[in-house]
């Protein structure tokens, strides 16, 4: 979905006639069990750590480093001898968090925003919608980068720097969602009967808003879960020795050459990862309403 | 194929003297040096600055030491050698007497004399963006005695500061490229230097081309090479693969990591460059709980050094036993680097009063070597019962932390200085006020020792005194020391002739390509 | 349709002032600053306090932000701390590698995304067509860090094909600048490709299902002349929006490309800026940037709004 910094939704035009339209949803369905299973497992993975690893995540073994990947390690050791297939393992952990926590804190933040802009309209309404295009027009990383370093390396600071660069989506999506609800027959009767605005709000906006907001917020985890992993390569977030299949990679990559196995085992699982949730995400939309589009 | 052997004897060659340390009489195995060519070398990063008075990089160095020269100069051994001063004397401890070269002149054409001296030295100390008034800071005035004498009055007696004229604070800048073109200096330099090359231009983010100077004073030797071209590349993987696939010809620094293979490679040599540099963290004296001496001693016997240099460094670099690398002459072997002992922290904890063990935040930089160092810090610690936090931050953070004195144990990388001084005073002294001397430290004794070293001249009795410094050091713990680096440079098999300083700068003057 | 754009035009002045005054706070609650960073092998503190006086970083930030603004309004975007230089200037000396960058990765998009995205239309619900959308899936999903380092991996390191050193100007150096710029333009250009594909399907599908192309076929034009002629022009609408919308990011936005890749461009400009503190490059490269994509959306609406008539009336 492109959006213009302007206030300006360009949809992307909806899929033809009927026919094709089931034909596609078909095909998507079959692989939505597949994201779902490939959610499932991460999921699994991350809380049965502990359980799975083959190895302390922290254990050097530094006459061990560098190993080829073999039968004692899976995926190899890395720079300081550490098992890395263990460190992926333990990386699931912060990439599903970093996901879901930072889709999170935007959704709630952006759906406040975009409610208050929606409902109050005028002044509050296009001071919230500057502020997000503002947010918008930042160059996504440097954004994240210039937070970060404010907020201080960590997962924290992380968190908290991708939830302000998703909010501006999740605000505009429930502005939308506030103007279009606003003027329909029942909200007006309500509201001639003495209802209260909060009232509204929960009873008719938030359930009907509820459904874009999760499509998006679907679709934003897998991002989200790039965005760690990125500002991660960058050297931010997540503060060592802790893995995270960003850090791992960057950590990884002067050893492109002798140890490649240190970069690809943690892209292989976040790869694989992003699939997956694409796939559910998309399987979410599909399902929930095929209209919403755009 | 070039092996080694061949390399260090055309080094000896084309110097036209015999390299200290080597056999002399191999000299007339190697090759006569060849004039021409461009040598291409690759940088981490860019030169800031052509201005040698305003400059603050250590990379702006590398570039300066071919275009201008300093009133002395090193030699492989740390030795202070003339350089544009062809004598000096001591008439009493705080007079120096520089008795310059006659007949030589700057690129654009006017002649370096005393004046020319003054003129530098009264720069340096009144120019109000001059970097190096703390280095001349001991200067009181310089006179001109005749056209190439000059006489340095200083406040203080201070030995160190031959070795600190061999650097930027000794460099020559033809004044009339000053009088007519300060500001436009620091991005063209042309006719400014003495050197045996001159500025010829510089295009930002992409290269800097410095060409022969054809009138050069010195006639024994080089300079060969019509042309040298740096260029900025800041990783280092890129930048040594250029190397190797002949895109370049010299590289500064090639990571530990790929030490080992690079050496492998039949394409590139690797010269193994002791440095000058400590590599150390700060424990601050100020807060806890550092500020408690036990608890310092207990890290610093819960470290093992070796497995560190062995482990992260690959042996690239030695075990520190102090702020002084084993490069110079005040290195003292006698003692050891502190070792680790698992019942003496146990001992250390008991006596600061933490016998199960505490907590702590170390603050180090964001690169991959620093990660790797401070992981393996951790582990070790944690064998020890000693829990250490990482907090990774950027450059300028860590700088700004530092001089705040905002952190328990922060990462401190000195890249070092020719005379002993230059690693140490600073940084022990009492010093109200911001300075490098980040733990705080404030040791009457050592007070005392490191204002002795800089009265007395004797090098012998100067190298005892910093002995006595380095045994303070070592109970005190303002720093723990990890590792003096080695800096691998490594060249293409046509680049011959370079002889390696452990100041770590690159002079071209006679190199010559095959 | 004139005014239109001047209100849209006013609106984003706010926005700016918006942007510009986020990056100043910013820059300065980080800790550490210009000066300490430039002379980091000195402690003269002296020295110190006089560059930061000369440079008014001893005033207070609301006062310091006023300046800026009132230099900013006589048309002057400061100098950079670190080379003295106006910001300017190190901006248009960095544009060109990005500026390359983006244009030579949005030709590698299209050559890969339109075959793709044709035979995948048109083969609508075959293996073509999964394989297509497969792969638009992927190009979205992959990292692209990871996919430089893959590139880096399979044409620099094991098959030494390409140089995955530096930048060399095409302009300058011919056919040696364009093998420089290849790697990092086709990671740039497969992410890009996955989203034109999968755009150019979709207006695809409902172009292809309208009745005028049923008519066509009737005819019996073949399948190709049928979509030469009628159908690509209009699928083509979306496609040229998000090619508007992505050239913004891609010029100013592709930070972990040039890093990785070591290119001289803006995103690297940028980000070596925040790490060194120079507030005022910081300040300038990010508002241009953020000029550069109010600009490129709104030429993009612009566009838009005129050719297709149904959303004039917004």
């Amino acid at each position: 979905m492109a959006t213009s910094t302007l206030g300006f939704a360009v949809s992307e035009p909806a899929v033809g006639d009927r026919r094709w339209d089931a034909l596609r949803r078909a095909a998507r369905a079959r692989l939505a069990p597949l994201g779902a299973a490939v959610l499932l497992a991460a999921v699994v993975v991350a809380l049965a750590a502990p359980v799975l690893a083959p190895y302390d995540p922290l254990a050097q073994d530094l006459g061990n480093a560098l190993a080829r990947p073999g039968r004692a390690h899976w995926l190899g050791t890395d720079n300081v001898g550490r098992d890395v297939l263990s460190r992926v393992i333990w990386g699931t952990r912060v990439s599903l968090v970093a996901g879901f926590v930072s889709v999170a804190i935007a959704a709630a933040a952006g759906g406040l925003l975009g409610m208050l802009a929606g409902y109050a309209g005028g002044r509050a309404d296009g001071v919230v919608m500057r502020l997000m295009d503002a947010v918008l027009s930042f160059p996504p990383l440097v954004l994240a980068l210039a937070l970060g370093a404010v907020l201080g390396a960590g997962l924290t600071g992380v968190l908290l720097a991708l939830g302000v660069v998703y909010t501006p989506t999740f605000a505009r999506l429930m502005r939308g969602q506030v103007l279009s609800v606003k003027t329909r027959d029942y909200v007006e009767a309500a509201r001639a009967l003495g209802a209260s605005g909060w009232w509204i709000a929960g009873r008719h906006v938030l359930p009907n808003a509820a459904t874009p907001i999760v499509v998006q917020a679907s679709l934003s985890v897998a991002f989200a879960i790039l965005a760690e992993a990125s500002l991660s390569f960058l050297g931010l977030g997540i503060q060592p020795p802790a893995a995270s299949w960003g850090s791992m990679i960057n950590a990884g990559r002067g050893y492109l050459q002798q140890a490649p196995w240190i970069v690809f085992g943690p892209g292989a699982a976040l790869f694989v990862t992003v699939v997956g949730l694409n796939f559910v995400g998309d399987a979410i939309r599909d399902g929930l309403d095929p209209r919403l589009r755009g | 194929m070039v092996t080694r052997r061949d390399f260090v004897k055309s080094c000896a060659g084309a110097s036209g003297a015999a390299v200290v340390g080597l056999r002399p009489g191999t000299a007339a195995a190697a090759d006569a040096p060849k004039k021409g060519g461009t040598l291409r070398v690759g940088f981490y990063i860019e030169a800031a600055t052509m201005d040698p008075h305003l400059s603050g990089s250590k990379v702006d160095r590398q570039v300066y030491h071919n275009i201008y020269e300093p009133l002395v100069t090193l030699d492989t051994r740390l030795g202070i050698k003339p350089g544009l001063a062809e004598s000096w004397s001591q008439p009493d401890p705080k007079t120096l007497v520089f008795k310059l070269r006659r007949g030589i002149k700057f690129h654009d054409g006017t002649d370096f004399n005393a004046e020319a001296a003054k003129f530098n030295f009264d720069r340096m100390k009144t120019e109000p963006k001059s970097i190096r008034k703390g280095e001349v800071a001991n200067i009181d005035t310089v006179e001109v005695v005749d056209a190439a004498t000059i006489k340095v009055n200083l406040k203080k007696a201070d030995a160190s500061l031959l070795a600190t004229l061999t650097d930027r604070a000794g460099m020559m800048i033809s004044p009339k490229v000053v009088q007519e073109r300060a500001v436009e200096l620091g991005r063209n330099a042309k006719g400014a230097g003495t050197g045996p090359f001159e500025f010829v231009e510089w295009v930002k983010d992409d290269h800097l081309l410095i060409k022969r100077n054809e009138s050069y004073w010195n006639k024994q030797g080089g300079p060969y090479l019509e042309r040298v071209r740096y260029r900025p590349i800041p990783d280092d993987t890129v930048k040594l693969q250029s190397l190797q696939s002949g895109e370049i010809d010299v590289i500064d620094y090639v990571q530990p990591r790929d030490v080992a293979a690079v050496k492998t490679d039949k394409n590139v040599m690797v010269l193994d460059v002791p440095s000058l540099a400590d590599f150390a963290y700060q424990l601050n004296h100020a807060r806890p709980p550092f500020n408690v001496k036990a608890l310092r001693q207990a890290v610093a016997y819960a470290i093992d050094l070796e497995q560190i240099v062995k482990g992260v460094w690959l042996n690239v670099g030695y075990p520190a036993n102090g702020p002084i690398p084993p490069t110079s002459w005040a290195y003292d072997k006698a003692i050891p680097p502190i070792k680790r002992d698992l019942a003496k922290v146990k001992a250390r904890l008991a006596e600061g009063g933490k016998p199960g063990g505490f907590e702590f935040t170390m603050t180090t930089n964001n690169i991959p070597l620093s990660v790797q160092e401070a992981e393996v810090i951790q582990a070790q610690l944690r064998e020890a019962g000693i829990t250490m936090k990482i907090r990774l931050v950027d450059a300028s953070t860590l700088i700004s932390d530092g001089n705040a004195k905002n952190f328990e144990m922060i990462s401190f990388q000195w890249s070092g200085r020719p005379d002993p001084d230059g690693n140490v005073y600073q940084f022990f002294k009492t010093t109200p006020g911001t300075s490098f001397n980040w733990s705080g430290i404030s040791h009457p004794q050592l007070d005392a020792l490191l204002d002795r070293s800089r009265e007395v001249g004797a090098q012998a009795e100067r190298k005892k005194i910093f002995s006595e410094v380095t045994k303070i050091l070592q109970d005190e713990l303002p720093m723990i020391f990890i590792v003096h680096p080695i800096e691998p440079k490594a060249f293409s098999q046509r680049v011959q002739g370079y002889e390696a300083i452990p100041d770590g700068m690159m002079r071209f003057k006679d190199v010559w390509l095959k | 349709m004139a005014e239109v754009v001047l209100r849209r035009l006013l609106a984003t002045v706010p926005v700016l002032l918006l942007v510009t005054a986020g990056v100043f706070a910013l820059l300065h609650l980080t800790p550490g600053d210009p000066v300490d960073a430039m002379m980091a092998e000195s402690a003269d503190a002296s020295t110190k306090e006089s560059l930061r006086r000369e440079l008014g970083l001893d005033r207070p930030i609301a006062v310091q932000y006023a300046a800026w603004m009132g230099r900013l309004l006589r048309g002057d975007l400061g100098r950079s701390i670190r080379n003295g230089e106006p910001v300017l200037e190190n901006v248009s000396r960095r544009i060109r590698p990005s500026v390359q960058l983006a244009l030579l990765a949005m030709a590698i998009s299209l050559t890969i995304a339109f075959p793709v995205a044709i035979a995948s239309a048109v083969r609508h619900n075959t293996g073509v067509d999964r394989l297509g959308t497969t792969f638009a899936l992927f190009g979205i999903c992959m990292p692209n860090f990871l996919l430089a380092l893959l590139l880096i991996f399979v044409f620099g390191v094991t098959l030494r094909w390409l140089p995955i050193s530096g930048y060399l100007d095409p302009l300058e150096e011919g056919w040696s600048g364009l093998r420089s710029l290849i790697l990092p333009a086709v990671t740039l250009g497969l992410a890009l490709a996955a989203v034109i594909t999968r755009t150019l399907r979709s207006s695809l599908l409902e172009a292809l299902a309208e009745d005028y192309v049923r008519t066509a076929r009737a005819k019996g034009l073949s399948e190709w002349v049928v979509i030469r002629g009628h159908v690509l022009k209009n699928a083509l609408i979306p496609v040229v929006t998000v090619l508007g919308l992505q050239l913004g990011t891609l010029i100013g936005g592709a930070v972990i490309t040039e890093y990785v890749f070591a290119l001289p461009g803006v995103g690297r400009l940028v980000v070596d800026a925040v790490f060194a503190r120079d507030y005022p490059l910081v300040q300038g490269v990010i508002l241009l940037i953020a000029l550069g994509f109010i600009v490129s959306n709104l030429l993009v609406d612009v566009l838009y709004g005129y050719i297709d008539p149904r959303l004039r009336r917004l």
